[in-house]
């Protein structure tokens, strides 16, 4: 019989503070959520190896500092950067969410945008919520007055997931897709492959998706048989 | 008709890449009215980017929930009040009552802790509240990035509206004076922006490296800031260095900036740091025990605002965990800056950066020699390592060529003195202290 063709449902999941894992992270995400009300601190620096979560707590910002009517603007650095007029008059928002700040640092025309913006922000009490791969000392910045003022902030390192707290994390991810990850395959899948939660997510997608194609559970065995395959 | 924008973003959510959602749909702002919906997009990227990628699907959507009648616009706005003094939006009646000042209520120079790398800054700064346009005209405050120039600024006006709330007094970021006055270009109405600059009676701005390169803006400065002298209104000036040095500035205005009284703000001491830290965290309302401002101010040397950004960490984290603050706590709380910093900062990265600056060779350092060229950068690297590392005083001496412990004690007391007394030698110093800090 001809394997079942699954639709291709991308999994999109909520980038919502519900959704995200903290770990030891709670600390940080108590002073994210705080901020989103409108209150405490008026510049966060997030920083943290990739696959932490910083994208998603900095989504999950806009999206709650949104429900409670605070106009927020969430925006996320690449390395091919575009015009830096996209960071104009964005001091009418009261929250701008910056992703990868690294990106910028090197980029003299960038730099100066973001420390204009960063002086309009201030000086009309909005808050500014920036995440990156470093702490604000070693962003290689061009301009000294930028890299003073990240410094100004509430500071915050994401601390990486231990080994337990990821198996909670696979099992909670896969439930929220609609499928089963016992705790014993959860420990299977970081013995033999990817640890960091990217790709995690990347090889969930692609079990979930065989799962449904060949309408059997995830058990041990027919993992090693779908990623042998 | 019932607002349906609100229905209309879960189906989008839905539809559009998660952090394309993020960015580009959910700051949008709504209004409903009338059978038709504009959406207010924070700049121009942002609209001509909606416009391209996602409007067919967001007419759709509103379709999908509405009606096909509903007509759908966008336009780059807020709803909420763009509170910008523009000069366009107020009438010359209105003026002195109306203009933003953008003046900072928290700086003041209640909370501005003194010692002696600004000592003479906050004095003059004093004067020229007092005395508006007659004490130093301009003044011009200047050195590195976050020591404290702005706060500075914001607590002469400050002091002005204490005494005439109803002062006609402007704060403003150079970069904003260069942005109205290219917007009052394309509008046409250049005449509005000069009236607006040249009547306000103390003109506090910030930053003027940044009008480097740029001459039409200092063109338009050099005629604002004349006819405020003439009138005896008051300027402000502050600087990251002393205009003179400033690549591409014109050389009117770098000597007219100097016409006044510039004056410096060095990086503060130990002494104050510390003293920085126990009065900004009392105004939060949190005792710092000394123990711990000096802790955290040994850890960091030179950069007030790297000061703060620490406490707050410190504090934040008390709050949270609900521990007292001990200088325990405050390895844990700053235990990655104060391992990054331990990384920069060591023994032989001080006699590195020290033998460096002053042309000579390490080895200089560690060796007998007794030539003044070579004492003097030794004991000037001493009293760094006291100041800037948590090594005991023995050990110190040990990393240089084995000496006593009294030898650094020594070492460590000449420089307090001659940073005091000789200028060559507190600028060296000061010029190490951001060099290593930074």
């Amino acid at each position: 019989m001809a394997a079942q063709l699954p639709l291709q449902f991308e999994f999109k999941g909520d980038q919502s503070f519900a959704d995200y894992f903290a770990g030891s992270n709670h600390e940080i995400v108590a002073h994210l959520q705080h901020c989103c009300t409108g209150d405490g601190e008026q510049l966060i620096y997030l920083w943290g190896g990739r696959g932490l979560g910083k994208s998603h707590l900095l989504q999950a910002c806009s999206q709650k500092a949104m429900q409670q009517n605070i106009p927020a603007f969430y925006y996320s650095l690449q390395p091919n950067l575009p015009d830096p007029a996209v960071l104009e008059g964005l001091e009418t928002q009261e929250m701008v969410c910056l992703d990868n700040i690294e990106h910028l640092a090197g980029n003299l025309s960038w730099e100066n945008a973001f420390f204009h913006l960063f002086n309009r922000l201030r000086d009309r009490g909005q808050r500014l919520i920036v995440s990156a791969n470093c702490p604000p000392r070693q962003l290689p910045l061009t301009l000294p007055d930028l890299k003073t003022r990240l410094a100004w902030g509430l500071t915050l390192q994401l601390q990486a997931l231990t080994d337990q707290e990821r198996i909670v994390l696979i099992t909670f991810k896969a439930r929220r897709m609609g499928f089963e990850i016992p705790p014993r395959t959860g420990q299977f899948l970081l013995t033999h492959y990817a640890r960091d939660l990217p790709s995690l997510w990347a090889l969930l997608a692609r079990l979930d998706h065989a799962s449904l194609a060949a309408k059997r559970k995830l058990t041990i065995p027919f993992i090693k048989q779908i990623l042998q395959a | 008709m019932k607002p349906i924008w609100n229905t209309c973003l879960s189906k989008l959510e839905n539809d559009i890449a998660t952090s394309d959602f993020s960015t580009w749909i959910r700051p949008l702002q709504a209004i409903e009215d009338n059978g038709q919906i504009k959406l207010l997009a924070p700049n121009r990227f942002v609209l001509d980017w909606v416009k391209e990628h996602h409007l067919s699907k967001i007419e759709e959507t509103i379709r999908q929930f509405g009606s096909d009648k509903i007509q759908v616009s966008l336009e780059i706005g807020s709803r909420k009040s763009d509170a910008v003094a523009t000069p366009k939006k107020l009438k010359s009646a209105e003026r002195k009552q109306n203009r933003l000042n953008f003046i900072n209520p928290a700086f003041t120079f209640e909370n501005f802790v003194v010692g002696k790398s600004n000592q003479l800054a906050k004095a003059a700064s004093m004067q020229v509240s007092e005395n508006i346009g007659k004490a130093y005209n301009p003044l011009l405050i200047y050195g590195a990035s976050g020591l404290g120039k702005t706060h500075m600024m914001h607590a002469i006006g400050n002091a002005i509206l204490q005494k005439n709330p109803s002062a006609n007094i402007i704060y403003l970021h150079s970069e904003k004076f260069v942005h109205d006055m290219v917007k009052a270009l394309q509008k046409n109405a250049i005449n509005t922006f000069k009236d607006y600059y040249r009547t306000v009676d103390t003109l506090l701005i910030d930053d003027i490296q940044f009008f480097a390169g740029k001459e039409r803006s200092q063109e338009e400065f050099f005629h604002t800031f004349n006819t405020l002298l003439e009138k005896k209104h008051q300027v402000v000036l502050t600087c990251d260095k002393y205009p003179k040095e400033i690549v591409g500035l014109e050389e009117r205005l770098k000597s007219r900036f100097g016409w006044g009284l510039p004056v410096a703000i060095e990086p503060p001491d130990l002494e104050t740091r510390a003293a920085i830290l126990i009065k900004k965290a009392s105004q939060t309302e949190i005792e710092l025990p000394q123990e711990v401002a000096f802790f955290i101010a040994k850890r960091i040397p030179s950069n007030v605002r790297e000061l703060e950004g620490a406490l707050r960490r410190v504090i934040a984290n008390a709050e949270f965990t609900g521990r007292a603050i001990t200088i325990e706590f405050t390895k844990e709380a700053l235990h990655d800056l104060i391992s990054l910093q331990d990384r920069m900062v060591n023994i032989d990265n001080i006699q590195k950066t020290v033998a460096e600056y002053f042309k000579i060779r390490v080895s200089d350092l560690l060796s007998k020699n007794r030539k003044q060229s070579i004492t003097r950068p030794r004991q000037i690297a001493m009293a760094l390592a006291r100041e800037l590392t948590s090594h005991s005083l023995p050990e110190i001496g040990d990393n240089f060529g084995g000496r006593d412990h009294t030898t650094v004690i020594n070492a460590c007391k000449r420089i307090q003195e001659l940073r005091s007394s000789n200028v060559k030698v507190s600028e060296d110093y000061s010029n190490l202290l951001r060099i290593l800090s930074n």
